[in-house]
């Protein structure tokens, strides 16, 4: 069900499902989408504090909001905690049962790309970040990705990744590198005059936000988050994670994996934000 | 005589129950701030029966109750109503102090009468689901208070004990020429700093939680290999917990626990040790290191046990004991003394059976049984 939800955005393919549909309908999203989105972040909140040791203590011994588990705890900033913190305590948030505890910053990047360039699919898709160590999964059908470290990106000719990005562009195919602005700018400063320059989504912070129109939110510890569209707007990518406001800013949760399980986390050391609706597109979106 | 069963997570602490664990030497384990810490962070949290008699406190068990050895969710929220048909058993047992029993009792307590009042109590606690209780790692003066007719009981791995001699000198004498060797070895390496407090503040619960989970899992992995003895029809029924920072935090603040840690030159931590060091009973607790796989440094624990030893020797300990496992090992570094240990199951149509009571203290040639109290 999932691989097609994902296939059926990256296709652009208009959603045919009566509940999932009402997410599209802006007039909708203060009600039912709203509401499902909401369950989904307490369902999340419900299996981490039953299973992850970090929320159980975290929660359970100082409390959190919205919603309260423990009467009377209320804890501070709602229970989100930093996500400095949550860095240090990794090997806490696998689940009793077992799971991974490394993070993976690619995640996200292949159910956003579609809204990001507005094109279906890239033949290569090239992150550029010190953090990214693991090629993106999920890519449409036909789509590669792959991972350059920017100190490699000035390396032209050396580096077997930008031999390959050349080999594309020489196809007549196209590549897409996502990553900070100016590793980007290296990259394409690095790859021959003659070549059409890569297609690119540069990263935005959620403490250094960029102007568009182009741009992804990412995160090195939960991935990628949102979407700059065209309305100018931050878009929360709201199938696979929550954000909620909190004193300590805006909380993120991831609501799709379980392993390493990362609520409410403040990124960025906690920025102040309000999430509401777009008036545009009717799904959430962030102000900082 | 009755007993109070109380959820360490929402009820407070009940009157004279810290009087009694200070009277009686018991562990910190017993300290009720521990117990609630311990409780909210177990996938079966333990509760407290508090035994009284005249409105004093007399006795205390700590009661594991479970509901499953393979379960990866914590103990339901308090905040539920309680399913009282489900399945449950219970299980009187220290997940974090094995070698000690969680049962104590004053010495003039009459034992068997406690217990069957506790079984009562518990029974009406949990309520119909409640299938029987297991009383792991009893010595034998309070497993013969829970046996009866009816009530499986055998003996277990027992726990290692030292009496410290007069100097460390006369200890090390003792030792073999290899193990002395490992232990001058490990003091004259550069790259192994240790430091040693107690009441600690300064040392990050989370970074030492993570290790001495990790040993803790490599240990299970290994004694599962080597055919534990508790090993029940090739079942592995563990039902402990990870041990969670936030209590192995306030368990290294207190005053009589000893902290020693192991880090290299460059403070990559490599093992640490925590010490209860009480006057009449010491207990060697909490051991950790990395393996040798991950850069850890063989025979750390040689050192670890050395220093405790001296430690204990020097505040007069009239005894230290050290856990259940490596027994050999143990041997080989002067802890020949061993305390038997036994498991009694009680089922559940025989919980608070007045009439095995009764006939235990008939049976020929008995006599008031001593009740152990640690450290009394």
């Amino acid at each position: 069900m999932r691989a097609w939800a994902t296939f059926r955005r990256n296709h652009g393919i208009p959603c045919t499902n009566p509940v999932t549909a009402v997410a599209h309908c802006s007039a909708m999203w203060n009600s039912l989408a709203f509401r499902l989105w909401r369950a989904a972040y307490l369902r999340a909140v419900s299996s981490a504090f039953a299973t992850v040791p970090l929320y159980r203590e975290t929660w359970a011994l100082h409390g959190r909001t919205d919603p309260v588990l423990v009467p009377g705890k209320t804890g501070s900033n709602g229970g989100a905690l930093p996500a400095d913190g949550v860095h240090r305590r990794l090997v806490d948030t696998a689940p009793l049962a077992g799971g991974s505890t490394e993070p993976d910053p690619a995640r996200g990047l292949a159910g956003l790309l579609t809204r990001a360039t507005h094109r279906p699919s890239h033949r290569l898709v090239v992150i550029v970040d010190s953090d990214v160590t693991r090629p993106p999964t999920g890519l449409p059908r036909g789509s590669r990705g792959c991972v350059l470290h920017p100190d490699a990106a000035t390396a032209a000719g050396d580096e077997p990744v930008i031999r390959e990005v050349v080999d594309t562009l020489r196809r007549g195919e196209r590549v897409l590198t996502v990553g900070e602005g100016k590793d980007l700018d290296a990259l394409t400063a690095a790859l021959p005059a003659q070549l059409p320059p890569p297609d690119r989504v540069p990263h935005h912070r959620i403490d250094r936000p960029g102007t568009g129109p182009f741009g992804l939110l990412h995160d090195p510890l939960l991935g990628y988050l949102g979407v700059l569209r065209e309305c100018g707007r931050l878009h929360v990518d709201h199938w696979h994670v929550y954000v909620r406001e909190t004193a300590g800013g805006l909380a993120f949760t991831v609501l799709d994996r379980t392993s390493p399980r990362l609520v409410d986390v403040l990124i960025g050391g906690g920025v102040p934000g309000e999430v509401h609706a777009c008036p545009k597109h009717g799904s959430p979106v962030i102000e900082t | 005589m009755n007993v109070e069963i109380l959820d360490p997570r929402v009820d407070p602490e009940p009157s004279g129950w810290a009087g009694f664990v200070g009277s009686h030497g018991l562990h910190p384990v017993w300290r009720y701030p521990l117990l609630r810490l311990e409780a909210w962070t177990a996938r079966n949290p333990p509760v407290l029966a508090v035994v009284r008699d005249h409105g004093l406190v007399v006795g205390g068990l700590q009661v594991m109750v479970c509901r499953s050895w393979r379960t990866g969710r914590f103990g339901p929220p308090v905040t539920r109503r309680p399913v009282r048909w489900r399945p449950r058993w219970a299980e009187v047992y220290l997940p974090l102090h094995s070698g000690y029993p969680a049962a104590a009792f004053h010495p003039d307590a009459d034992a068997p009468a406690a217990v069957r009042e506790f079984e009562r109590a518990l029974v009406r606690w949990v309520g119909p689901g409640l299938l029987g209780v297991l009383y792991r790692a009893m010595t034998a003066e309070l497993a013969d208070a829970m046996s009866g007719p009816g009530r499986p009981r055998r003996e277990i791995d027992p726990a290692a004990g030292l009496r410290p001699p007069e100097t460390f000198d006369a200890w090390r004498a003792s030792l073999a020429d290899d193990v002395r060797a490992t232990i001058d070895e490990i003091d004259a390496d550069p790259d192994v700093r240790t430091d040693v407090g107690a009441g600690r503040d300064d040392l990050d619960a989370t970074e030492l939680a993570a290790l001495l989970n990790a040993h803790r899992a490599r240990q299970d992995a290994r004694a599962w290999s080597g055919g534990q003895r508790s090993r029940f029809a090739g079942l592995h029924m563990d039902t402990r917990s990870p041990v969670s920072p936030a209590y192995l935090d306030a368990l290294l603040r207190r005053s009589n626990v000893l902290t020693r840690t192991y880090r290299t030159a460059a403070g990559r931590l490599l093992g640490f040790n925590t010490m209860i060091n009480d006057r009449a009973t010491a207990a060697f607790h909490h051991w950790a290191a990395l393996s040798r796989q991950d850069g850890g440094q063989p025979g750390l624990y040689l050192h670890a046990y050395a220093q405790a030893v001296a430690k204990a020797i020097e505040r007069g300990t009239t005894e230290l004991t050290a856990g259940r496992a490596m027994l050999d090992e143990k041997a080989a570094l002067g802890f020949h003394d061993t305390r038997e240990l036994h498991t009694v199951a009680a089922p559940r149509p025989l919980l608070g059976d007045r009439w095995s009571a009764a006939a235990w203290r008939r049976r020929p040639g008995s006599t008031r049984p001593r009740q152990h109290v640690p450290g009394a």
